[in-house]
């Protein structure tokens, strides 16, 4: 088994070069083959983990540049091994949704296959300087996607727009990664080793700041969201799908990887452990008041991400078993649930050609398999018990109200805009506002969904069924995560 | 050994010949090149000369290269190497730099070469201006006297002179020789007062010696301060580095390309291997007064260079600017000093030779007969009228922008971390958020290649030849970051005769 997490990012980085030279019509099977041998390498990894076991799994270790101790270290723990799936299973789903019809097919493909291998390397990743290299790599490919096959009048502004927001974030992280390894005395990047040596609390604060703010760009956390609306309006359905449901969990993930272990108390002028989770709620409420006064419906998902972006956040800082496995948990169910979301309202324009609420109303009697996905989804993404986001977002405030229970107040209000936002879409979208004069005409044409896309769907709403009814089949791999997570960071004191 | 003024010298023996002749083994294979290149263009039948000399210089410059190599293996770089009394070395540190400077030149001529045809100039004058401007940079890395610097220093310029102004019928290129000139001359008369005054305080223009004098001696000598100041005003000048950069862009944009691309390599590495030479190595102990000087002027380069480049509309001009700040980014490596910063000034030195030069030479396809093509229109769709140079630009430009796995990347990651472990992390921050900025204009680069054309505009013709060179900088870009220990290594092993200075 050794070799499999090399494996795990090569394939799709190897996959996506040959891609990008294969002609246009073997290049989409030999996509969907790279991304489906690269969801059943995931599971392979998943089927034969130990949840007994706490610690690393898997692990590849090698020296890189011996000179400063930059290690080539991969493994896997409860953590990141659901993440992985996660990723190759949007991926594929993805490489799936991509029509056959797209601009420089082979190039398209090619840069999503690249973009899955940076975010699956950043999944395996236990060398902050490995870590960085693949934080990079997958920007690129998502700049190139995002801007050469955007959408709407100027899809260069909101790549560039993306791109600065991140990068001014990630360089400060390399500051941040220089720094843990001149200031911990540990001289190495390697991650495990660098949270055994934490130096003192006052350069945490200043490290904290310079990883935090690579983080809190890409997830986004309030103030840093603006590049969000751009990018997700501008950006083509299937890198959407990857983009929404995957790389922003990188974010959330790299703080509890990274910032909590190697950071756990970063207080100097000011406590920061205090800030975020404040900011947390702040964009759980924001999100939610901006997809309240959006009319096109990308957007209003979009927002959406925002506020439920702010549950995982201000899970992970509740600094508890409870709220770090509900954020864990969150993850995956955001990362389920949204590119659904995407998939249906990407649907929806192609058959209406507009997204815009006022105009799209009734669509129900025209397409009721659609309907029906569309409010199953909805339930999904409000938290209805039964389905999967209800766990999660369950967990995080429970630890948020052990935290602190005005946070977990403040927080549960994104809970509730959440149906009025979702509900008004979907009654809006589906069903006439006003109550027929006259007898409903009737309906002539059915532009119902197509199987291809049901098949597509399928598998996410299977899913939102199966992590809602059965969500220890990831927290029997969260023990081994949450006797770790008590120590990561300090009570907001 | 002592030795003040020629009447302390003993006479030459005739044994020490071989010794010394083998020290500087490669820039003697450059002279000699540059002779028999010299003649060969006076002998040879008109239409065949352009090529033979191309050819010689490419030999010539190889044969350089491999014995340069061949002392590096062969161990004979480890000790100080000394020759001619002290005023050259053939040490690992002066290896590195005559492997640089000759992998520099052959990549030069074979761009060069293609390029005079397509603009209809002179071929082989332009092939023996690049020799003796190799001359002169190799000097400068095997320089250990004060005399030796100068001499290198003015080798170099004078060459690269009459290079910028090749263009004869071009009223820009006429512009950029004279500025080049004037100001160089006026840097060269910085250096030279700076140097005087060195001299006058230590008695000696050896830096070995400089180095003993200034640990014994009192080290706060105002004369001595002034001549390190005089230095670095003339140094800064010659790297291109802000406040003293005014000239570059205008120079660069008048120059021919291959030109262009020679010197923003060439002279910046010459001129950091000058610098760390007298600064690092026989100044070392008036560390803390040159060390506040160049932060000052690393934090003007980045801001300023990165700044400006923004608004160009020229590559040549953006390329220019872009040189500034990464003068500003070696700097760091510099002030950091100690073998870990020197290393990391010499692994960025290399990257920046294929990152940079790969970038010129990219542009440099596109010159035809009238002019030389390096404005942002003219890159328009590059990558659709070949997605060979297309994708080469694109891994130049991230690689300048520093996007890891490219040589760039690590380049950066390893000036930065010798910055900060020698507590200089503010100027590393403006490092960094000054790297972001240059994202910007990188980029904006990559969205004129990538731009769709609304029709097909073929490439001029006859740029084949120079695929070749292409496809191997651009392997370099890339192998260099993967694997980018051996290069390091290289790196320290340069900076191990700097650090027994005055000891």
């Amino acid at each position: 088994m050794s070799g499999i997490l090399s494996l795990i990012w090569l394939l799709p980085a190897a996959g996506g070069v040959l891609c990008a030279l294969l002609p246009r019509r073997l290049t989409r099977v030999a996509a969907i083959l790279v991304a489906a041998g690269e969801l059943v390498l995931t599971l392979i990894v998943a089927y034969s983990f130990d949840s007994s076991h706490h610690g690393y799994q898997f692990v590849e270790q090698a020296t890189w540049v011996p000179q400063f101790n930059v290690g080539y270290h991969l493994g896997v723990d409860g953590l990141s091994v659901w993440l992985l799936v996660l990723n190759a299973l949007i991926a594929l789903v993805a490489v799936l949704a991509t029509p056959a019809r797209t601009a420089r097919l082979s190039s398209f493909l090619g840069l999503m296959l690249l973009m899955e291998a940076g975010m699956a390397g950043v999944f395996e990743a236990l060398d902050l300087v490995l870590f960085y290299v693949f934080w990079e790599g997958m920007l690129i490919p998502a700049y190139f996607l995002l801007w050469l096959w955007g959408e709407g009048d100027r899809p260069w502004y909101a790549a560039l727009k993306f791109v600065l927001y991140t990068l001014a974030g990630s360089l400060l992280m390399l500051v941040g990664v220089i720094g843990e390894y001149a200031f911990s005395g540990a001289h190495t990047f390697d991650i495990a080793t660098l949270a055994a040596h934490q130096p003192s609390p006052a350069i945490q604060f200043g490290l904290f700041f310079l990883f935090a703010i690579a983080f809190v760009v890409k997830v986004p956390v309030f103030p840093f969201h603006s590049w969000l609306p751009d990018a997700y309006l501008a950006a083509p359905t299937p890198f959407l799908l990857m983009f929404a449901g995957v790389m922003g969990k990188t974010g959330a993930y790299a703080m509890l990887r990274i910032l909590l272990p190697l950071n756990p108390q970063p207080e100097g002028w000011w406590n920061w452990n205090a800030v975020l989770p404040v900011l947390a709620v702040l964009g759980i409420i924001w999100g939610a008041l901006l997809a309240l006064a959006q009319r096109d419906i990308k957007a209003v998902v979009a927002y959406s991400s925002i506020s439920h972006m702010g549950f995982i956040v201000l899970g992970i800082f509740a600094f508890n078993a409870q709220g770090q496995q509900g954020a864990v948990l969150q993850m995956l169910n955001h990362g389920i649930i949204i590119p659904a979301l995407f998939l249906l309202v990407a649907g929806i324009q192609a058959r209406t050609g507009t997204r815009d609420r006022e105009v799209l109303s009734d669509l129900a009697p025209r397409m009721p398999v659609m309907a029906g996905v569309f409010l199953i989804v909805t339930m999904a993404a409000l938290g209805l018990p039964g389905l999967n986001s209800f766990v999660g977002e369950f967990m995080t405030l429970l630890g948020a109200w052990q935290f602190s229970p005005w946070l977990a107040v403040a927080g549960a209000i994104g809970l509730v805009l959440a149906p009025v936002y979702m509900l008004r879409l979907f009654q809006g979208l589906m069903y006439s506002r006003t109550q027929p004069a006259h007898a409903p005409e009737p309906v002539t044409k059915r532009t119902d969904i197509a199987r291809g896309e049901l098949a597509l769907l399928a598998p996410l709403v299977a899913l939102m069924f199966l992590l809602g009814l059965y969500p220890y089949l990831i927290t029997q791999f969260l023990p081994a995560l949450g006797q770790g997570m008590q120590v990561l960071g300090s009570r907001w004191s | 050994m002592e030795l003040i003024g020629s009447a302390t010298l003993p006479a030459y023996q005739p044994a020490w010949a071989l010794n010394d002749l083998g020290a500087i083994a490669p820039i003697v294979a450059v002279t000699v090149t540059l002779l028999i290149g010299v003649v060969a263009d006076l002998v040879a039948p008109r239409p065949l000369r352009g090529r033979l000399v191309a050819g010689i210089s490419t030999l010539g410059l190889l044969v350089a290269l491999g014995t340069a190599v061949f002392r590096y293996l062969a161990g004979w770089g480890t000790g100080p190497a000394l020759a001619y009394f002290g005023f050259a070395t053939g040490d690992s540190f002066a290896l590195l730099f005559e492997m640089l400077f000759a992998t520099l030149g052959i990549l030069t001529v074979i761009v060069a070469s293609s390029y005079v045809r397509r603009r209809g100039f002179l071929e082989s004058e332009l092939h023996v201006l690049t020799l003796a401007a190799v001359i002169g940079m190799m000097v400068l890395g095997s320089a250990t006297s004060l005399v030796t610097v100068f001499l290198g220093l003015e080798t170099l310029s004078i060459a690269l002179y009459v290079a910028c102004g090749f263009n004869r019928r071009d009223r820009a290129s006429q512009e950029s020789a004279a500025k080049y000139l004037i100001i160089g001359g006026f840097a060269s008369a910085f250096v030279l007062y700076g140097m005087a005054l060195v001299y006058g305080a230590t008695g000696s223009t050896q830096l070995g010696v400089i180095a003993s004098r200034i640990s014994t001696d009192n080290a706060g000598s105002p004369l001595l301060l002034l001549g390190v100041l005089l230095m670095g005003v003339g140094f800064a000048f010659k790297v291109s580095a802000a406040p003293f950069h005014m000239w570059t862009p205008d120079v660069y944009q008048g120059a021919p390309l291959p030109v262009t691309a020679f010197m923003s390599v060439g002279t910046k590495a010459a001129a950091f291997a000058m610098i760390i030479r007298v600064f690092g190595y026989g100044l070392v102990h008036l560390g803390p007064e040159w060390q506040a000087l160049l932060a000052f002027v690393a934090a003007t380069s980045m801001i300023v260079g990165n700044l400006m480049a923004i608004v160009q509309s020229s590559v040549k001009r953006l390329l220019a600017y872009s040189g500034i700040a990464h003068a500003g980014y070696i700097l760091i490596g510099v002030i950091a000093g100690g073998s870990t910063g020197i290393a990391a000034v010499l692994f960025y030195l290399f990257a920046y030779l294929f990152m940079n030069f790969g970038a010129f030479a990219v542009v440099s396809t596109l010159a035809t007969r009238d002019s030389d093509r390096d404005d942002f229109s003219d890159l328009e769709g590059l990558a659709y009228r070949s997605p060979t140079l297309g994708v080469l630009m694109t891994l130049f430009m991230l690689s300048l922008a520093g996007f890891p796995p490219l040589v760039g990347f690590f380049g950066k990651l390893f000036l930065f971390t010798a910055g900060v472990q020698a507590g200089y992390t503010w100027l590393v921050v403006i490092a960094v958020l000054a790297s972001v900025v240059s994202v910007y204009y990188y980029f904006r680069v990559l969205v004129h290649v990538w731009t769709p054309l609304p029709e097909a505009r073929p490439l001029p013709a006859g740029i084949r030849g120079i695929q070749g060179t292409l496809w191997l900088t651009g392997t370099f870009v890339v192998a260099l970051g993967i694997v980018a220990a051996p290069l390091l290594q290289l790196g320290f092993s340069g900076a191990q005769p700097l650090l027994t200075a005055g000891r």
